[in-house]
Parts: C-alpha cells; sequence; structure tokens
C-alpha cells in the first residue's frame, strides 16, 4: 500500500488538472466568499436591501465567522472540486488504459485502492489545511484594513471546524471516486457527481425538505448531514438561515457523513476488485 | 523429468457477459527459457488470453499457473513484466517520470530505470512528456516498464504493432536481447514472419481454441509441410492427369499446380506428364509457406 501511496503521490503532484482545481477552489473561497463579499457590504448599492444591514452582514468575513464562512463554501463549490478530484483520480485511469498498466505492477488490485485513498486523503488534507489557513490570512487582513476589531474561535472550536471541514471534502471525493470507478468515464462521472450535488440533492432539499415522507429521505442525504454539521458553527449574528432549522442534529449528521465516507470506500474496492479490465 | 513451466493454463476458459466465449478450454505450456510465439487472427482470443495470464480478467472456468503463482496475484506479478494491448501511460508525464511511477508501483528500484531507457533506446527522450512519444516510443517505453522489475517471464501483446520497418526491426532485435538475457517471453502476434524470426516454438489459436503448437517446422510438417509445383502446358489438361494419377484433387495457383506429396514423387510425375505429350516447363519442390500452415490451421475449427 505504501508503494501504492508512493506511486500516486508522484502522479498527482506532476498532474496539473489537480492544481487548478485547487486553484479554482482556493480562489472561489477567497474572492467570492472574502474579498467581493467585503467589497459590496463596505459599499453597499444604494438599492441593497436587507433585514440585516451591510455593516453587519459584512462581519461574516471577519476572523470570529471563519469557520461558518468555509464551511458554507465547502459545501457548494467545495464539493463540486472534490467530485471533479475524485473522479479524475480513478476514471482517468480508465481513460488512458493506465489501470492496465497499474495492475499489472506487483501491488494486488487493494493495496492499489488502498494507495488511492489514502492519498486523495492527504490531499484533501492539505487542501483543507491551505483553504482554512488561506481563509483565516484575508480574513485578518480585512478586519485590519476595515480598522475594526474580531478574534479567531477558540484553538478548540477551530479544530472541530477543521474535523468537519476535512470530513465534507473527504466525503465528497470519496463519492468522485467511487463514481470514477462505477461508471470508467471521467465526463460521466463528474457529469453524474455535478448533476446529483446540485440538481438532485440541492432541489430535492429546497422544495420538499416540508414534505412528510421526503423529509425523512431527506435526512439520509450527505449534503443535508453536511449543512447539519455546518449548522454547529454558526455566524456570530443572526443570519439570513437563521430560521431553517438543520434537519438532523449534528452528531447525527457527523456520523452519517462518516457512514458515507465508509460507504464510498468499500463499493469502490468491490467493484474495483471484482471486476475485469478490458475486453468487451 | 517434467520440464519447468512458465506459462501452465489448464482448461482455462473465458465468457465475456455479452455471451462472447473469447477464450475456450485452452491448455497452454510455456518453458522457461523460450520465446513463444502465440499466433492467430485477430478476434482469436490472444489478448483475452495475456490479460487472463496478467490477471486483468477473472477466468471464468479453469486455472492457470503464471511464473510460480495464480495470475495476478503478487507472487506472480513480482516475476512477471507485460505490456498487454496498448501500451497505456501517464500522457502529462515524461517518459522517466512514467517509470518512475512504475517503479514505485512495482516496489523494482529506481537505479533500474536508467539502463532499460538505455535498453530500448529512449534515454535522450526520457524526459520528453509521454504524449508527444511515437507509436515506437510507446512501443519501446512499454517494453521497458516490463523490464523494470528485471522480470523472470515477459508477456508482450503484438509487441510490433504500428511500428514502421525499421522499427520492427529494432524491436525484433530487442526481443533477441531479452532472450540472450535467459528470460521467458511470450508473445503474441498476428504476423508469421515475426513469429517465424522470433520465436522458439508456436501455439496457433482460434476461436479460442488452441489449434495446434510445436517449432514452424513441425507445424509446416503437419500441416502438409512441403508441396511439388508443376508448371505445365496446356494446364487443364495436366491437372486432369495428375488427379487421376496421383488419386487426389490438385489445385492451381497463378497458373502453376501444386500438389500436395512427398517429394519423391516428383520424377514420377515428371515421367508420366511428358510420356502424355504435355510440356513441363517447371517443375520444383516448395515448402508450403507459414502463411499457407496458418490459413489452413486456423480455418479448420467450426
Amino acid at each position: 500500500m505504501i508503494a501504492s501511496l508512493r506511486a500516486e503521490a508522484l502522479k498527482s503532484r506532476k498532474r496539473w488538472a489537480n492544481w487548478i482545481l485547487f486553484g479554482i477552489l482556493l480562489l472561489a473561497l477567497l474572492a467570492f466568499g472574502y474579498v467581493l463579499t467585503y467589497i459590496i457590504l463596505k459599499n453597499p448599492p444604494r438599492n441593497f436591501e436587507s433585514r440585516i444591514p451591510a455593516s453587519v452582514l459584512k462581519r461574516q468575513v471577519f476572523p470570529e465567522n471563519l469557520l461558518p464562512n468555509v464551511l458554507s463554501s465547502v459545501s457548494t463549490i467545495g464539493a463540486a472540486i472534490m467530485i471533479i478530484l475524485g473522479s479524475l483520480s480513478t476514471a482517468s485511469e480508465y481513460g488512458w488504459l493506465t489501470v492496465q498498466t497499474i495492475l499489472i505492477q506487483k501491488p494486488g488490485r487493494r493495496a492499489v485502492l488502498s494507495g488511492k485513498l489514502l492519498n486523495l486523503a492527504i490531499i484533501t488534507l492539505f487542501i483543507g489545511i491551505v483553504a482554512l489557513g488561506s481563509a483565516a490570512l484575508t480574513s485578518y487582513l480585512l478586519v485590519r484594513i476595515d480598522g475594526g476589531s474580531s478574534s479567531f474561535p477558540s484553538a478548540i472550536l477551530l479544530l472541530k471546524g477543521f474535523g468537519a471541514l476535512w470530513l465534507q471534502l473527504a466525503v465528497w471525493t470519496a463519492f468522485g471516486m467511487f463514481l470514477g470507478i462505477a461508471f470508467r468515464s471521467t465526463a460521466a462521472a463528474i457529469g453524474g457527481g455535478l448533476t446529483y450535488l446540485f440538481v438532485g440533492e440541492a432541489l430535492l432539499a429546497q422544495l420538499f425538505r416540508d414534505t412528510p415522507g421526503v423529509k425523512e429521505f431527506l435526512k439520509f442525504l450527505p449534503g443535508v448531514n453536511g449543512s447539519a454539521v455546518n449548522a454547529t458553527f454558526g455566524l456570530t449574528f443572526r443570519g439570513p438561515n437563521a430560521n431553517t432549522p438543520p434537519l438532523v442534529d449534528a452528531t447525527r449528521g457527523s456520523i452519517t457523513l462518516l457512514v458515507y465516507l465508509v460507504l464510498f470506500a468499500v463499493l469502490a474496492l468491490v467493484i474495483f476488485q471484482r471486476r475485469d479490465v478490458g475486453g468487451s | 523429468m517434467a520440464q519447468a513451466l512458465a506459462v501452465e493454463t489448464h482448461g482455462l476458459t473465458k465468457r465475456y457477459s455479452t455471451g462472447v466465449l473469447a477464450v475456450n478450454d485452452l491448455n497452454l505450456m510455456v518453458k522457461i527459457g523460450e520465446v513463444y510465439g502465440f499466433l492467430g487472427p485477430n478476434g482469436a482470443g490472444k489478448t483475452t488470453t495475456l490479460r487472463l495470464l496478467s490477471g486483468l480478467l477473472h477466468p471464468t472456468a479453469g486455472s492457470a499457473t503464471v511464473a510460480g503463482a495464480a495470475p495476478g496475484t503478487p507472487a506472480s506479478l513480482a516475476r512477471l513484466g507485460a505490456m498487454v494491448e496498448t501500451p497505456a501511460f501517464y500522457p502529462y508525464l515524461s517518459g522517466r517520470d512514467n517509470l518512475r511511477v512504475v517503479a514505485r508501483y512495482s516496489g523494482a528500484s529506481r537505479s533500474r530505470i536508467e539502463p532499460v531507457l538505455k535498453q530500448v533506446d529512449l534515454a535522450d527522450r526520457a524526459q520528453h512528456k509521454f504524449r508527444t512519444y511515437s507509436t515506437g516510443m510507446k512501443q519501446r517505453l512499454g517494453v521497458a516498464a516490463a523490464l523494470l522489475k528485471d522480470p523472470a517471464l515477459l508477456i508482450l501483446d503484438e509487441p510490433t504493432s504500428g511500428l514502421d520497418p525499421q522499427g520492427t526491426v529494432e524491436m525484433r532485435a530487442l526481443i533477441g536481447d531479452i532472450r540472450r538475457e535467459g528470460r521467458t517471453v511470450l508473445l503474441s502476434s498476428h504476423l508469421l514472419n515475426e513469429v517465424e524470426l522470433t520465436c522458439d516454438r508456436v501455439g496457433v489459436i482460434a476461436k479460442g481454441k488452441l489449434v495446434a503448437e510445436g517449432t514452424v517446422d513441425e507445424l509446416r510438417a503437419r500441416s502438409g509441410g512441403t508441396a511439388v509445383l508443376v508448371r505445365a502446358t496446356p494446364l487443364d489438361r495436366a491437372q486432369r492427369l495428375l488427379e487421376s494419377f496421383l488419386g487426389t484433387s490438385v489445385r492451381v495457383e497463378d497458373g502453376v499446380l501444386v500438389l500436395s506429396v512427398d517429394p519423391s514423387q516428383a520424377a514420377a510425375i515428371n515421367r508420366r506428364l511428358v510420356s502424355e505429350g504435355i510440356d513441363v516447363s517447371e517443375l520444383r519442390v516448395s515448402e508450403q509457406s507459414l502463411e499457407a500452415v496458418f490459413l489452413q490451421l486456423t480455418e479448420g475449427p467450426a
């Protein structure tokens, strides 16, 4: 497994697509989640209407709201990027037929996939650290520019928040990886994953969250559980979504996400282990 | 004493989920140290067999032992180098980096990379991206990757496929070098000339079944071996006469009568034709081409 991990690490490091995805994630997080938000709320347009004043809303980019701000970005753009990352890591192997090249080498299939999983876990850890770190730095700079005062959450809370961030990044990456193996096609895996994320789950959760029966079903979806975990790290002011309580509590949300993480990994392994490679 | 075998299959069968029976009850034996040619027309089941031996496919029935262990197990793969179908590598990595990846997966020493690059004559292009490689260079990188873990057994699927004549000659020389290193080579091909020039023994597969096995000379002999060729005038009368004389049908190819008889009968055939007033302008003994043997063997089974 260590041999596979080393091979995967080399491939990941040298693959531009991974760095581009990472760049897009950081850019989206810092530009939309921080800089643009701050600029707009600092000098709101004349027709700006909100029941919460812009001067209060702008505090979402300050250090005190580091965790809810980063986590809300992760549950949308972050999830999409991670699905693409996971899909690329497995489906490209089928596209290039390199899955054959790998499997003809010494490690068995389980070791190959375990190496891939471990590598993705490390990548998501790295992305989580850099995303949180750069968001922290940006929020610090913005509060200094603003001339206000704000402090970061406690170390314990930061650690918990980072755990929630990494768990969600890992779940969506594992989902993408599983789709890549199931579909054996990068386009189908990414298309399927993004359709599920933005059309399937997002629409269901928006439209049917109060419909009896469907509501119970929604409680098992990864995005809904991710939102429940994120709700633990609420804004320091009563935000626009304050009247929409999560469908499940944070503990159940965390456990469900962990179950999904294991489920996607196990399903990917079972398919990868049993499936023929090549031939009609 | 039984000779040690590098590859041994018993009743190996692969039926795809689509219902296609690609390999049918295959019994194959490749001896240690030989270059074994796996010959068959396109779609005969060659690549499927090599995939089964590499552990990429799971057999429907039967068993196989490859380099002393079950196909696809780490024990078997540790002693096996393979290039199955198209050499597939990461397009965004250089040739050298692709070999680094393969070395990491296989546990091969990094110090093997430069020698194998030199062996396949790719050292001066090793820093270029794989996607910029020509077909010949891709094939050579495939062989380099297969050689990286210093394997006892090498499986090469159509190694000269897509190569120009120069590349084909170079690949053949490379296989010769590999054989001289004492490795066992199992190579598949549909190119008869390649197999004839490269292999110690040949197995002919058709419709998933092994239809013949032996040295090229043995296969020739088994399929009629030699023929007597006669150019005579008038041709149709000569044909009728020889059919009644030999008691067998005589075919005509490009204006020449082809007689599948023992060459020792050539003089009698000549006397007979001349005595009947037929002009004989040419009479010679011809070894049957491997191509004819191949067609005879592969068109046989229903």
